[in-house]
């Protein structure tokens, strides 16, 4: 009783508000889906007239929905539900009379219900700068995301070519953006499908009532128990990409009467795959929430997740590797430990979240929410650590064929046809040489064995990120008149997060030391200088001898804060509306060293530890890897403006421009907070201007949005650490002053073939043009010493490369004064195809779905690494620079183009209209392509030992290749 | 219905079962082939058949007598030696390398591979098919190794045996056993050992010399800028410290660290870039103003306006040094690498002082002089008497 009274609120919302005066018209009808005609719950109805917003009603669970009150004359309604495409209706009210719309029919996009958030997951490098988080492209109403979505994930898209980070998260309210790194984090709740289904998205500029969002599109998930689909819900998943085997359950009591809404979803996904050895699932989730609605006015909702489990993780290796195996899946991080399978790198997780959000409607005209959010616990990522040990890792350079022959440049000195032979029977031959083409874990724990004093060589070390982010965030809507909304915020976050290494597992050892193997290469003599906690070391006279689960290496905290606010202004005129809206926020972070490190022990800070210093010698730094740092302190803001004119109700014109001046994030500013807590000098806010002009149209079961956009971005700053070979240390690089300037086209379309009735023809094209437009500067430091290496270098060969003429031999001219240069080639953001596009047919019948789709992807380029591109590397050890050296240093690898066939089949049937019961298969990569790169970067090592001592050359780059067939087939049943 | 339902459950089992899927849900998971155990088993001379050993060992010193000049590959069929581990890499000053010593002398065998000491213990024994390898010397010193890197540079006659497939086939652990006692050995076993030159049964063994006086002296060639080309046909990247006492050096080696404040506090102001006849000056000088002295010395490029003082701290590395000692009238060096972890060491100040000491290390010849190299700490290896 209690629920239907409030759904009947529901659909009065607003309405109460059209006018004062009282009509008699109005519309109603029923949402179903177009195959089956099954009633779609919990749709939203938008009714428009031009462009101004009259009300918004959800249907009921048996589809319904009614709007009364209405004057005569013409109107439209955008009909949006989770995983439809949008419909928009036109309809007029004629003589007071309730137009009824009988069935009102939405096109389903069965294919992307159960994208794994997974198959998004970052590949995992650490250090090395590399950061390829593919943008997840979500958008129940938008034709354009919908298909790129899910087509384009495998070669993980990043729409508009723009960095994960620029995407906006939202969980009920929240932007749950990494508060370090920036990087969207679905991660947090992948495998709770059901519970985070309900979303709602605005693409590029445009702004949310939820958030003000960036240029990047907003996504917000609900996440709350009204929003998880009621009734009992199962099903049993099984692919060749990710895991074996998915389970997945959930209820949902939907809205009860005594006002009460709760929801459960549990998930299991286990097992490998067909394509990456090693790679497995051990991964849990589980949801908890309730909702209580109180009255009209006020509702509260409660939230509680996690998803607690491990995955084994994939590597990137060069393509000489990939050739000898052939097999470009090949995974450098597993081997045999007593005949059995290990990965030596697993992700192990489980970081639950807890919100609280109230929710307050004191009157029609006004809404609002407010959010308490707190995420914790651990985040590891394991790893192989060694002492005074040979590098464990199969694919090292040095046990690779290359490294003993290269009879194509002798420069290498690189002549030995024995090695070469024998390096090449190996890796020829991975079968019969197991333990030297994989890890070996049976020589790691021998090799520990062999010790007599039970000191670890080898250990299995953990890597953590344990966060505690505690977000507050508050938004309100106020309709202040018919023609006019203002929505807006605030928003404030407190994060403490504990950067730290541990001991996961000794490898049958009794203990392992804590101390600095690359410091000891350099400072033997001074056992203070090696320490990584120097305070123990002086309380104990040695270094800790670690067990199991001891912290070591590392540990100190990111601390970051920042708040702000937010407002939108809505106007409409008839067929014309416009949004201007603003923020404002502050950010600060800094770091805090929680051990005092032997390298950088700073200042003493009492004469207690001043005398103790003394007496062992030790040296007072001014850098100092202990305690707080400085504080990096930012104010940002930004502005948008949107126009929008409404053509005849089935179209629209709509434009979009923003200004963003954001604070950098804190892994790009700190120069390496493992050791110290030196920051860039002078770091600057990214500033970015983002437009796009934009072309809709939806009705008569066709959908079709164009786009036009233009975006710069500048002053972005990044580090990168890597081992030096110049330096014989390892190195930090610092970049900043990268500018980006990111223009194209999409489209997105879906419409009825009329040739065979059901049979609808979709597609997709997204064409740009993503490039650097600035040289930044460069610094780089090593971990050993304060001392700067490179001080603000310029990267001159960065945003492009030069082309020369050939000289009259046909080959490159070899006097730098002499060459003439043709043009500039430019350099290109990397990791995701520049050219994108999908063609394919979707057949829909009586609960039947087959959708075949053709891809092809092009202008996808190789991450750069800026060391290659500074005069430095192109100069050479004699600093004589030729065009040949620039050329061989500078330009950048432009991946081959690939063709993708996709294919999908999906039926379900209703029991006694009660239940149903479904399935659905989906097969990518019919052709069974394995060459195609889906991103890789370069190394910033350099062979600098050479017969000629003239010149450097590169390592080889490292990629990473998309999986050949692989299928998923999904059987649910629901209640 | 029921059968659809049915139907779709049993594809999904079988999708899933027939991957062993069961297995791949822990985080050691079974499939393919089990790792090797060749790395680590410890064979006995009788299980030395199982790799096609034949039956006997020929000793390292007539493997050595195989030497011929420039290097000679091991063609002959089931050449086999073993000897005892005397060597180790813990400490840094041996690298890449394992000695093995029997009673006719000891060998380097250049195994490519870093941290050996984690897998070769002192003592044990080690058995080598050196059929297919090759054996060469250098600087007069017998090694065991690969054939040379076919280029038209090289200096080498052997290369590392860095395969780890070949030192598989090649290199065979045996019984572990006590450290070998180190040789006592007097002036008169130097020179005998010295007048055979490199078949000389002392080189390659550890030994034990008494007696040793510092002679105030040490050699080190260091290279202002290690990445540019520093072989002898470029002396502009060459300073000798030699021939002028110790030049501020009391250390057994110079890490980097010390090699920079050395070169700061300007204890090498006075060295001489260039080599053999050609010297440009001191190195308080620059690149640029010794092109005067007739050669182009432009490779420095923008460092060229640098003095050597300052680009020689700016490229610093690690460097070799050689205390000179005398055993009577035979000089021995002790030749130390800058990367070894007691390359900071300093020496006893009573060997500068003059007195005698007694040494323990590995014996080698080097261009036909004595050379030693520590394998242990110096408070372990040097003994002031």
């Amino acid at each position: 009783m209690f629920k239907r009274y409030l759904l009947a609120l529901a659909a009065l919302l607003w309405v109460a508000a059209l006018s004062a005066q009282d009509y008699t018209g109005g519309v109603k009808g029923t949402i179903v889906n177009r195959n089956g005609r099954e009633p779609i719950e919990k749709a939203h109805i938008t009714l428009m007239q031009g462009a101004n917003q009259l009300a918004v009603v959800e249907s009921a669970e048996d589809g319904t929905f009614e709007i009364p009150n209405l004057d005569n004359g013409s109107y439209t309604l955008v009909i949006v539900a989770p995983e439809f495409l949008e419909n928009t209706v036109q309809f007029a009210v004629n003589d007071g009379y309730v137009k009824n719309m009988f069935n009102l029919s939405l096109t389903s996009l069965q294919q992307v219900t159960d994208v794994d958030d997974d198959s998004f997951a970052a590949f995992d490098l650490d250090d090395s700068g590399y950061n390829d988080n593919p943008t997840i492209l979500f958008g129940s109403n938008d034709v354009f995301n919908n298909i790129a979505g899910y087509n384009f994930s495998s070669v993980r898209f990043r729409a508009r070519g723009y960095s994960s980070e620029s995407q906006d998260v939202l969980l009920a309210g929240v932007r749950l953006n990494d508060a370090i790194t920036g990087y969207s984090p679905f991660s947090l709740w992948s495998g709770l499908n059901e519970a985070m289904r309900t979303k709602e998205t605005v693409n590029g500029a445009e702004v949310s009532d939820y958030g003000f969002g960036g240029y990047n599109g907003l996504t917000q998930i609900f996440g709350n128990a009204t929003n998880v689909r009621k009734g009992l819900r199962g099903s049993v998943m099984t692919n060749s990409q990710l895991y074996r085997l998915r389970l997945m359950a959930s209820y949902a009591t939907g809205l009860m009467d005594n006002g009460w809404a709760l929801a459960a979803n549990i998930s299991a996904r286990l097992g490998g795959n067909d394509w990456i050895d090693g790679v497995y699932y051990r991964s849990f989730a589980y949801y908890l929430a309730a909702d209580k609605v109180f009255n009209r006015q006020h509702k509260l909702s409660l939230v509680f997740f996690g998803t607690p489990g491990e995955r084994g993780a994939q590597n990137s290796s060069t393509q000489e590797v990939y050739d000898l195996m052939k097999d470009n899946m090949y995974n450098s991080n597993w081997g045999y430990q007593d005949g059995k399978v290990r990965n030596s790198r697993v992700r192990k997780t489980h970081e639950p979240v807890a919100i609280v959000r109230y929710e307050f409607t004191p009157s029609d005209k006004v809404e609002g929410g407010a959010t308490l959010l707190y995420r914790f616990g651990h985040n590891g990522y394991t790893a192989l650590d060694w002492y005074d040990a040979q590098d464990p890792r199969p694919d090292y350079y040095r046990n690779l064929p290359s490294y003993f022959l290269d009879l194509e440049n002798t420069d290498l000195g690189r002549h030995n046809d024995m090695k070469y032979g024998w390096a090449h029977e190996v890796w020829t031959h991975s079968k019969d040489y197991p333990h030297l083409t994989h890890l070996d874990w049976d020589r790691l724990y021998k090799v520990n064995a062999e010790q007599a004093d039970g000191r670890a060589k080898y250990i299995q070390s953990e890597r953590s990120v344990d966060q505690n982010d505690f977000n507050f965030s508050s938004n309100v809507k106020w309709r202040a008149a018919q023609w006019v909304t203002v929505t807006g915020g605030i928003n404030a976050r407190f994060n403490r997060t504990e950067y730290y290494q541990k001991i996961a597992d000794l490898l049958g050892a009794q203990y392992f030391v804590d101390i600095d193997n690359f410091a000891e290469r350099e400072y033997a003599s001074q056992p203070w200088k090696l320490q990584n906690d120097l305070l123990y070391y002086l309380q104990n006279g040695k270094a800790r001898e670690l067990k199991v689960g001891d912290k070591y290496g590392y540990d100190y905290l990111a601390q970051v804060r920042n708040a702000g606010g937010w407002a939108n202004g809505e106007f409409v005129v008839d067929n014309f509306s416009a949004n201007v809206g603003a923020r404002i926020g502050y950010e600060s972070f800094w770091r805090h060293g929680l051990v005092r490190k032997g390298l950088f022990p700073g200042k003493p800070r009492d004469a207690a530890m001043a005398a103790a210093w003394e007496n062992a010698g030790i040296v007072a730094t001014e850098e100092t890897s202990s305690g707080a740092s400085k504080k990096a302190e930012f104010l940002t803001y930004a502005a948008k403006l949107g126009l929008n004119y409404v053509i005849g109700g089935n179209q629209r014109v709509y434009a979009n421009v923003g200004y963003f001046n954001d604070a950098p994030k804190f892994n790009q500013v700190f120069l390496s907070p493992r050791t110290r807590n030196g920051m860039v000098d002078d770091v600057e806010t990214v500033k970015t201007f983002a437009s796009d002009v934009n072309w809709q149209y939806s009705g008569n079961g066709i959908n079709i949005r164009t786009t036009a956009y233009y975006t710069t971005i500048k002053d972005q700053s990044k580090v990168m650490s890597a081992y030096d070979d110049l330096q014989n240390a390892f190195s930090n690089f610092a970049i900043t002053g990268i500018d980006e300037r990111h223009m194209g086209v999409e489209l997105g379309f879906k419409m009825p073939t009329y040739l065979v009735e059901n049979l609808s023809l979709q597609g997709v094209l997204s064409w740009g043009e993503y490039v650097y437009t600035s040289n930044p500067t460069m610094t780089q430091t090593v971990d050993n010493s304060a001392e700067t290496v490179m001080d603000n270098v310029l990267v001159p060969y960065w945003k492009s490369s030069p082309v020369f003429a050939k000289d009259e031999t046909g080959g490159l001219p070899t006097d730098i004064n002499t060459a003439q240069i043709v043009r500039w080639q430019k350099h290109y953001v990397p990791s995701t195809p520049q050219l994108a596009a999908s063609l394919g047919l979707a057949y829909n019948y009586n609960y039947w779905f087959i959708d075949a789709d053709v891809e092809y992807f092009d202008n996808a380029y190789l991450d750069m690494n800026p060391l290659y591109r500074t005069d430095y590397a192109t100069a050479g050890p004699d600093n004589m620079v030729t065009p040949e050296e620039i050329v061989y240093m500078t330009a950048q690898e432009k991946f081959d183009p690939a063709v993708l066939v996709n294919l999908s089949v999906g039926k379900s049937w209703y029991i006694q209209r009660k239940y149903q019961l479904g399935f659905s298969f989906n097969a990518k990569n019919l052709l069974n392509n394995t060459s195609v790169k889906t991103g890789g970067y370069e190394q910033t090592r350099i062979v600098d030992n050479t017969v000629s001592k003239s010149r450097y050359y590169r390592f080889d780059p490292k990629y990473f290749y998309m999986s050949g067939i692989n299928y998923m087939l999904n059987i649910y049943f629901r209640f | 219905m029921k059968k659809i339902f049915l139907a779709l459950c049993i594809a999904v089992a079988a999708f899933t079962s027939c991957q062993s899927f069961i297995e791949e849900w822990q985080p050691v998971f079974t499939f393919g082939n089990p790792g090797s155990d060749a790395e680590f088993k410890l064979y006995t001379e009788a299980e030395l058949a199982s790799v096609g050993f034949k039956g006997s060992f020929i000793t390292i010193g007539e493997l050595k007598a195989m030497y011929k000049s420039g290097g000679i590959e091991l063609l002959t069929p089931d050449i086999w030696i073993k000897g005892q581990v005397i060597s180790t890499d813990r400490t840094g000053n041996i690298y890449r390398e394992l000695y093995i010593q029997d009673e006719t002398g000891g060998i380097d065998v250049k195994i490519g591979k870093s941290s050996l000491y984690s897998e070769f213990s002192l003592g044990q024994w080690v058995y080598v098919y050196c059929t297919g390898l090759t054996l060469g010397a250098y600087n007069g010193m017998p090694q065991l190794g690969m054939e040379p890197d076919n280029t038209s540079t090289n200096e080498y006659e052997t290369s590392y045996i860095d395969v780890q497939a070949i030192i598989d086939q090649h290199v065979f652990k045996g019984a572990k056993a006590a450290p070998v006692a180190p040789m006592a050995v007097k002036e008169s076993d130097i020179t005998a050992a010295l007048s055979k030159g490199y078949t000389g049964e002392l080189w390659g063994k550890l030994v034990t010399i008494s007696g040793l006086k510092y002679d105030n002296q040490i050699f080190a060639l260091v290279y202002p800028n290690p990445s540019m080309d520093h072989k002898s046909g470029n002396p502009e990247n060459r300073v000798f410290l030699s021939d002028a006492g110790t030049w501020g050096i009391n250390t057994w080696a110079l890490s980097k660290p010390t090699y920079i404040s050395l070169i700061q506090n300007g204890s090498f102001d006075t060295a001489q870039v260039g080599s053999g006849a050609t010297r440009y000056g001191p190195i308080t000088g620059r690149p640029i103003d010794y092109l005067a002295a007739g050669r182009v010395l432009d490779s420095f490029g923008p460092d060229a306006d640098l003095t050597y003082k300052e680009i020689m701290v700016k490229y610093a590395v690690a460097n070799y040094v050689s205390h000179y000692f005398t055993l009577g009238k035979t000089s021995v060096q002790v030749r130390t690498s800058g990367y070894s972890k007691f390359a900071d060491e300093k020496l006893d100040e009573r060997i500068a002082g003059g007195s005698s000491v007694s040494i323990t290390g590995i014996l080698s010849i080097y261009s036909g002089s004595a050379q030693l190299s520590l394998v242990d700490e110096p408070s372990v290896s040097v003994k002031v008497e």
